[in-house]
């Protein structure tokens, strides 16, 4: 398909939706906050923006979003080269990775806010696990699967340590972080909404949450939309292209 | 005997997992009621389990997740296929369901308690959600990458469309499509619990999330031990051998 032909099926897609959004709104026997029409979305939009409510709720998202990504990324990776240097280290704690991996943020959440209270620091502590056991599993994964040979190769050159780590086991696993990178945020995004949700404090978890209380459903609708929307942003702008760029780089591809 | 030693030596970290924190429980330097003793959380974990409150809820999460399952897999699944046959239609459900793929889960809560009210009808609404978008998209990528070849030669040997689809295009999507079940289980796991703590007063997510109110951490690391536990054991015992042996069975494995 050209781009021409993409962008046309696009706009008659939205269009389309549209339409039979407004009619289904309009002529279906159920009150307005159960489905309201487009206009009030838009209505919601503009006076969110307005009063600067939706601007600041995506920027605090956004924010927690980008600090527990740097944080897994300096956490998850030494540690996954750490333990997967040594095949003994690598296969005593890959259960115990993957046990943590297993139970979601959210599943700590309640004992997080015993310990930490409601507030900021229990937020941010679920999202940062939530992703960060993700990358570490998968950094360990990375690195027992450089093959022994360049490691041996490199060894018999004369390599110290460190070169081997650098030039041969982090590149080496390269490919394999950053799946766990792109993983651990998309477990991450989603336990963020669910934290703000339940521990309340700004974001838009919290918007779409607590407008429910007020039967605000066009509020709901608009923070859902922005929610998809800016995953999939991320996720074309960002995380695809970060992967295909390793991939191609260090991975598989011979060509 | 080599599977009772390889699994003697997985279950030696949580040995020692639980050694230590026996130790800094014992020498006092967390107070109880943040943490509390591992021989308290399994005495805890015993009533619970006698009295019969542990099962009701772990039935209750589980019965969802299979009710989740049940409806949007044969769904997602259909769609999938039409999507693969058709360029037409592939064009159009395909950036719907990818945008929903992007929000699925917890985002729809809201608006679910709002058309279902709290209950057991808006947790499920967001666990097939959470499933179909995923078996969707990883039927749809199965279908495509099965070979032309096989639909041609089915095509010349005079098979119908129901051959082509249930004879290749199905089987040859197998290996895809139980990946996109495994994938939207372990996503659906993590909103169910998520959407218990808030929408409903039953499963393992409300169990925690409750016990939270009255700092009964004992109970809370009940929950998520259980959570942990069940997770690795439909991953272990029932999903990992179901795509190795779809795999095994369909896939691009070469006899070379």
């Amino acid at each position: 398909m050209t781009a021409r032909e993409t962008a046309v099926t696009w706009l008659s897609l939205l269009g389309g939706f549209l339409l039979v959004w407004s009619v289904a709104a309009a002529t279906l026997p159920v009150p307005a906050y159960m489905l309201p029409p487009p206009m009030a979305v838009l209505d919601a939009f503009t006076d969110l923006v307005v009063k600067g409510i939706l601007p600041a709720y995506i920027a605090e998202s956004l924010r927690r979003m980008v600090l527990a990504a740097l944080i897994a990324f300096a956490i998850g990776v030494p540690v996954g080269i750490g333990l997967g240097v040594s095949r003994r280290l690598a296969e005593f704690t890959y259960p115990l990775l993957n046990f943590f991996q297993s139970v979601s943020g959210i599943a700590w959440l309640p004992l997080m806010l015993v310990w930490f209270g409601f507030g900021e620091r229990t937020i941010l502590v679920a999202v940062n696990y939530t992703v960060v056991f993700p990358v570490a599993l998968n950094t360990l994964l990375g690195v027992r699967s450089v093959p022994r040979i360049y490691v041996n190769g490199l060894r018999t050159l004369g390599a110290p340590r460190w070169r081997i780590a650098r030039d041969v086991i982090l590149p080496g696993a390269l490919p394999s972080i950053a799946t766990g990178m792109r993983l651990g945020l998309a477990y991450g995004w989603r336990a963020l909404i669910a934290a703000e949700m339940l521990v309340g404090a700004h974001g838009l978890g919290f918007m779409i949450f607590s407008a429910q209380n007020f039967h605000l459903t066009a509020r709901i609708v608009l923070g859902m939309l922005v929610i998809g929307a800016l995953w999939l942003v991320l996720d074309y702008f960002v995380f695809r292209p970060l992967e295909q760029a390793t991939i191609e780089r260090w991975g598989l591809i011979q060509r | 005997m080599r599977g009772l030693k390889s699994s003697a030596r997985g279950l030696l970290p949580f040995v020692v997992l639980v050694l230590a924190w026996t130790a800094v429980t014992r020498a006092g330097l967390v107070a109880e009621i943040f943490l509390p003793r591992p021989e308290e959380v399994l005495r805890t974990g015993w009533d619970m389990a006698r009295d019969g409150s542990l099962w009701t809820n772990i039935v209750a999460s589980l019965g969802r997740v299979a009710l989740g399952l049940v409806v949007s897999v044969p769904l997602a699944v259909g769609a999938g296929v039409a999507a693969g046959l058709s360029r037409r239609l592939a064009a159009v459900l395909e950036p719907v369901a990818g945008f929903f793929n992007s929000l699925s889960g917890i985002a729809w809560l809201p608006l679910a308690v709002t058309w279902f009210g709290l209950g057991w009808a808006s947790v499920t609404f967001i666990m097939v959600n959470t499933v179909f978008f995923l078996v969707f998209f990883n039927t749809l990528v199965g279908v495509r990458t099965v070979p032309r070849v096989f639909e041609h030669a089915v095509r010349t040997l005079g098979g119908s469309r129901r051959h082509l689809i249930f004879q290749v295009l199905v089987p040859g999507a197998m290996p895809s499509i139980v990946a996109g079940i495994r994938m939207s289980i372990g996503f659906g796991w993590r909103a169910l619990i998520a959407a218990e703590m808030i929408a409903t007063s039953t499963g393992l997510g409300f169990l925690i999330f409750n016990a939270q109110n009255f700092h009964q951490t004992d109970t809370i690391l009940v929950g998520i031990i259980t959570i942990g536990l069940i997770w690795l054991a439909t991953d272990r015992l029932l999903l990992q051998p179901l795509e190795r042996w779809t795999v095994e069975r369909w896939g691009m494995v070469s006899t070379a």
